[in-house]
């Protein structure tokens, strides 16, 4: 079967478009200011860093989407305008877009749109409305596998096409953090803080624990689950044959607000998983590989979504990530020397040790992970480097000084 | 006198200032972020002089804000 399949990375940053361009993606989404859905996060790029971002991914060969997908006020019209103008202008491939104003002026500049998943796509119906002004649709996450496969069937069978002539492409979250609500439904954090999670402001209410009172007695109810809103991360990766089967062409990971260790990670196991289900080698055994490894890395424990169709929603129990990793900050980058290929370091906090597991990340390094095999400070050789030292270690590729160090922990450490 | 503060880059265009104090906040239909009214710029933070009777509708306005960017003294 020869198909092409887009793994879709997230982009919170130069690092992490970086850390993309590692992982394969064939593609990245991104925001622009403020009016996408992690407008609160300072992931975003600025209208000014659209023509690098554009450039990175042409020379990569990657498509490139900006997120404009919150609701739309009138103030907001103008600045709807800006963005779409840019992107064009820069060469970006297409607009994710939820609101009707920015759809409709994104075709009226002839600018391709994507559907977002905030639309709620579950049908044929409104696959066939959106066809009139998008080529790719982003269906809703809680369809099981069974009803997309029924919705990519009939594009084919009725040969439902968007403006640019060719058949509509669905696209699916394969990985990462799922809502408690209905995807762009939820009004918990609007009502607890103004803080609309439709205008990207979500506080995250659900990833809370609560207790229950009674307010006549005023006892507390114990609950086995603290947790009790907080779903665990969607993973489809022990599943992607049948993920695939169902005619979605692009796999979508979640995480914009996510480091860029994470997004190299997970787009490298999914592009690795789908290359193996193209060339007919994949394995449920290499599956619980790539997801041992994508353990490594940020989730609230895995569980398969809405997709398979039988389970409910499986809560997290705990704050936070259950990565089996953890990184802690050591300094940052001073200089590469590249005839020796040496990066030198200079440690601000902790210590580092021969035989540490080390990741650097920056906005042009990308992600780097390596074990320390020996380090060198003004000492010469040495065992440990700590506070205050410059140390040296040998590594292939050069790192820069707005690069970050860390190293990585066992998480019960 | 109160002063009001904005830190205008982190600002969502979520609106509810303008809600609360009219008379200090209004969008900007060029950047869709919010404006405080009469206020000199230093470093990303905007700064305004306003009447006592804008108090009360100033911290309205601090204490709906999502994103937290707006205080006041009084």
């Amino acid at each position: 079967m020869s198909r092409n399949i887009e793994v879709m990375a997230p982009a919170g940053g130069f690092d992490s478009l970086m850390a993309a361009v590692q992982g394969g993606a064939n593609s990245v989404y991104f925001g622009v200011e403020q009016l996408n859905m992690r407008a609160r996060a300072t992931m975003n790029f600025t209208l000014e860093d659209i023509p690098e971002v554009a450039r990175i991914c042409k020379e990569n060969n990657m498509r490139s989407y900006i997120t404009l997908n919150t609701i739309v006020y009138d103030h907001d019209l103008s600045v709807i305008k800006t963005v779409v103008n840019a992107a064009k202008e820069a060469g970006i491939t297409a607009i994710i877009a939820a609101d009707q104003a920015v759809i409709a002026y994104a075709r009226s500049v002839g600018m391709e749109v994507h559907i977002s998943t905030q639309v709620n796509v579950t049908n044929i119906e409104t696959v066939k409305f959106y066809a009139l002004f998008a080529d790719t649709i982003v269906l809703a996450r809680e369809l099981s596998l069974k009803q997309v496969k029924k919705i990519t069937d009939t594009i084919r069978e009725e040969q439902i096409k968007g403006p640019s002539g060719r058949l509509i492409e669905i696209e699916i979250f394969v990985h990462g953090a799922l809502c408690m609500a209905v995807s762009g439904k939820c009004y918990l954090s609007l009502h607890s803080h103004n803080a609309s999670a439709n205008r990207g402001a979500c506080i995250q209410n659900c990833r809370r624990p609560y207790k229950v009172i009674d307010l006549e007695g005023g006892n507390e109810l114990e609950i086995d689950n603290e947790y009790i809103m907080s779903a665990q991360d969607l993973c489809t990766i022990d599943f992607i044959d049948e993920v695939l089967d169902s005619g979605v062409v692009v796999l979508k990971i979640e995480g914009r607000g996510k480091g860029p260790e994470y997004v190299k990670t997970v787009t490298q196991c999914y592009r690795e998983a789908v290359d193996a289900w193209l060339a007919g080698t994949y394995t449920r055994e290499k599956a619980l590989q790539w997801k041992d490894k994508m353990e490594q890395v940020f989730n609230r424990g895995f569980w398969s979504g809405y997709y398979l169709g039988q389970e409910l929603g499986a809560w997290n129990d705990s704050a936070g990530s259950k990565a089996k990793l953890r990184k802690i900050y050591l300094g940052k980058g001073n200089r590469y020397f590249s005839q020796l290929g040496v990066g030198e370091f200079l440690i601000e906090t902790h210590s580092l040790k021969v035989g540490d597991t080390i990741l650097i990340t920056g906005p042009t390094t990308g992600v780097i992970e390596t074990v320390v095999e020996e380090l060198h400070t003004d000492q010469g050789s040495v065992e440990k480097a700590v506070k205050g030292n410059l140390c040296s270690i040998k590594l292939d590729s050069p790192i820069r000084k707005s690069d970050k160090l860390y190293k990585l922990v066992s998480a019960s450490e | 006198m109160i002063t009001v503060t904005l830190q205008r880059d982190k600002c969502i265009g979520c609106n509810y200032c303008t809600e609360y104090a009219p008379q200090r906040f209004v969008m900007s239909k060029k950047d869709g972020k919010a404006v405080l009214l009469q206020s000199r710029e230093r470093k990303g933070f905007y700064t305004a002089k306003a009447q006592p009777d804008e108090l009360d509708g100033c911290l309205r306005a601090a204490n709906a804000c999502p994103v937290k960017i707006i205080k006041v003294n009084s």
